[in-house]
């Protein structure tokens, strides 16, 4: 056992995310059309839990995080969110998208300022709000650019300062850097670990890389299948704060292959490719 | 004195020099009937202006212009933002629209004059007519060309029907409707013209059909240049404005 310092022995070392339930599926189907999407899907994350899901890209990840979010109807089971039952988008959860969906007319600084004036925060507070949440994914300076000014990485940056803004109790993460290149996507995921660490909340962290599903997640969640269901559930032991230094542990390479084994138990998931 | 020489000014200032030029070559070895050289109509024009002529036309027209245009665009943006929003009285309307939008308007004058007459609602409702469509036609098109995904991030951070309009949808469909603005002015402009010519006893339109009626080819090509250059000067700031609105467009 190595050492820790006063700060880090105050929470403990693994994030068991037990403590109260934040986010309940239960019994989650969901079809469009002809096509059933996934059926069956039981999901739970505590409190300041970040649950990784991983699948193939079509396995509905997407729409499961949408049913999730209140964007659409499910046709069995249920979501609860903090014993209130979702039905259409509720207060205090934010999305963060895999196409960043930023309003190209608007300047990054109206795109922060965006979900507060949508959830009727006061004027002062916005102002106040507004420029801190730029500063903290490091946007300072570009307040008044527009998204096609930026590249992908700087977009996303925004769009989660968007999310951040509102000071969600769930944050909602569909895949965020997929679109952006390797090396950005790297410095984005460490970047967004440094700011859980500073204010954690429950997130569902939606990816097809699963080294990125361990780095984060407190628990992978495995969905595979046609239709899609919760193939496996894997704790990630892995202590927090994570860092660069966590994808050299021993640790790190067993989940990652634990995670590898359970997606490839079935012969056709040849789409999936490793690496974050 | 270089930047001028390599920028766009030297071929302007050649052009439009060239250009005077030959028209008042041409101007003095054609009859006077035909056509008149430039300097006579400069001459012409000033003779317009002074006597105070040219300015109470020039409003007519423009009052006329400005109220076609404006009911044009008050109709056009909204009711195409609603049909671009309701699919169903999209799908209804549309054929009609196409068919209006392509018929040339000035068809529709003899009808209008013997429905309405001469005052002047007929020829406001000219010009409203002929700027109308191409209006309504792209703020359809821009309206429904928006990404789903966006109105969905909207739906996310709970928006509600009137935010969604006033944050998402009018500003996405902004630079369409201004690029129909400015085919509008263009549009309007003919229809000004033509309300004049038939439906009218003042303003530009008539001015020149009474010129040309009394052979005093100077004044019709004067007040054609008024006309030439104030559709110019429209045009100009229609994409302006169009550009203001478009800032966020790469
Ligand atoms: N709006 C829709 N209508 C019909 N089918 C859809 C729609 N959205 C997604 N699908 C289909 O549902 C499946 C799951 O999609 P999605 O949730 O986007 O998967 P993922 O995010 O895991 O890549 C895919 O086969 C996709 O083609
Ligand atoms: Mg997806």
């Amino acid at each position: 056992m190595v050492a820790v310092s006063t700060r880090e022995k105050l929470k403990p070392m693994v994030n068991s995310g037990n403590n109260a339930i934040r986010i309940r599926v239960r019994g989650l189907g969901k079809r469009y059309g002809a096509l059933e999407v996934f059926r069956g899907i039981d999901l739970e994350a505590g409190d300041h839990e970040i649950v990784a899901i991983v699948g193939p890209s079509g396995c509905g990840k997407t729409t499961l995080l949408r049913c999730i979010d209140g964007l659409l109807a499910v046709d069995s089971g249920e979501v609860v969110v903090d014993s209130e039952r979702v039905t259409s988008p509720i207060a205090g959860v934010a999305m963060v998208f895999q196409h960043f969906g930023l309003f190209p007319w608007k300047t990054v600084y109206d795109n922060v300022a965006y979900g507060l004036r949508m959830a009727g925060i006061s004027r002062a507070e916005i102002t106040r709000r507004v420029p801190h949440f730029i500063n903290l994914v490091g946007l300072k300076g570009f307040e008044k650019a527009f998204p096609y000014q930026m590249s992908g990485g700087m977009q996303q940056r925004c769009g989660l300062a968007r999310a951040l803004a509102i000071e969600p109790r769930v944050l909602l993460m569909d895949e965020p850097f997929a679109a952006v290149d390797a090396q950005t996507r790297e410095i984005l995921q460490f970047e967004l670990l440094r700011i859980w660490e500073q204010r954690p909340t429950t997130m569902l962290f939606v990816t097809h890389s699963i080294e990125e599903a361990v780095l984060m997640g407190d628990r992978v969640v495995v969905l595979k299948g046609r239709p899609s269901n919760i193939h496996e559930t894997i704790a990630i032991d892995l202590p927090r704060p994570r860092t660069r230094d966590t994808l050299r542990e021993p640790r790190f390479g067993e989940l990652r292959e634990r995670v590898w084994g359970t997606l490839m138990s079935e012969a056709r998931q040849a789409e999936f490719q490793l690496g974050a | 004195m270089h930047r001028i020489l390599s920028g766009r000014y030297l071929p302007f200032a050649l052009s439009l020099i060239a250009g005077v030029a030959l028209w008042e070559l041409a101007g003095r070895n054609t009859s006077a009937a035909f056509m008149v050289p430039f300097s006579e109509t400069m001459l012409r024009l000033w003779e317009l202006a002074a006597s105070g002529a040219l300015a109470v036309q020039f409003l007519d027209s423009a009052t006329l212009f400005i109220t076609g245009f404006a009911l044009a665009l008050l109709i056009g943006m909204p009711f195409g933002l609603l049909l671009a929003r309701l699919q169903s009285l999209r799908i209804a309307l549309e054929p009609y629209i196409m068919v209006l939008y392509a018929t040339p308007m000035v068809a529709l004058i003899p009808f209008i004059l013997s429905m309405m007459g001469f005052g002047f609602a007929p020829k406001v409702l000219v010009v409203f007519l002929f700027a109308i469509f191409p209006i309504l036609y792209n703020t359809i098109e821009g309206a429904r060309s928006i990404k789903p995904e966006l109105i969905e991030v909207a739906q996310s951070f709970r928006s509600n029907e009137w935010a969604l309009w006033r944050e998402v949808i009018v500003p996405y469909t902004l630079p369409f409707t201004m690029t129909g603005v400015r085919q509008a002015v263009g549009r309007g402009l003919v229809g000004m013209v033509a309300a004049e010519f038939f439906l009218s006893s003042t303003g530009l339109g008539q001015a020149i059909m009474m010129s040309s009626q009394n052979f005093d080819t100077s004044a019709v090509f004067a007040l054609i240049l008024v006309i030439g250059l104030l559709g110019v000067g429209l045009m100009r700031l229609g994409l302006t404005i169009e550009n203001r609105f478009a800032r966020w467009r790469d």
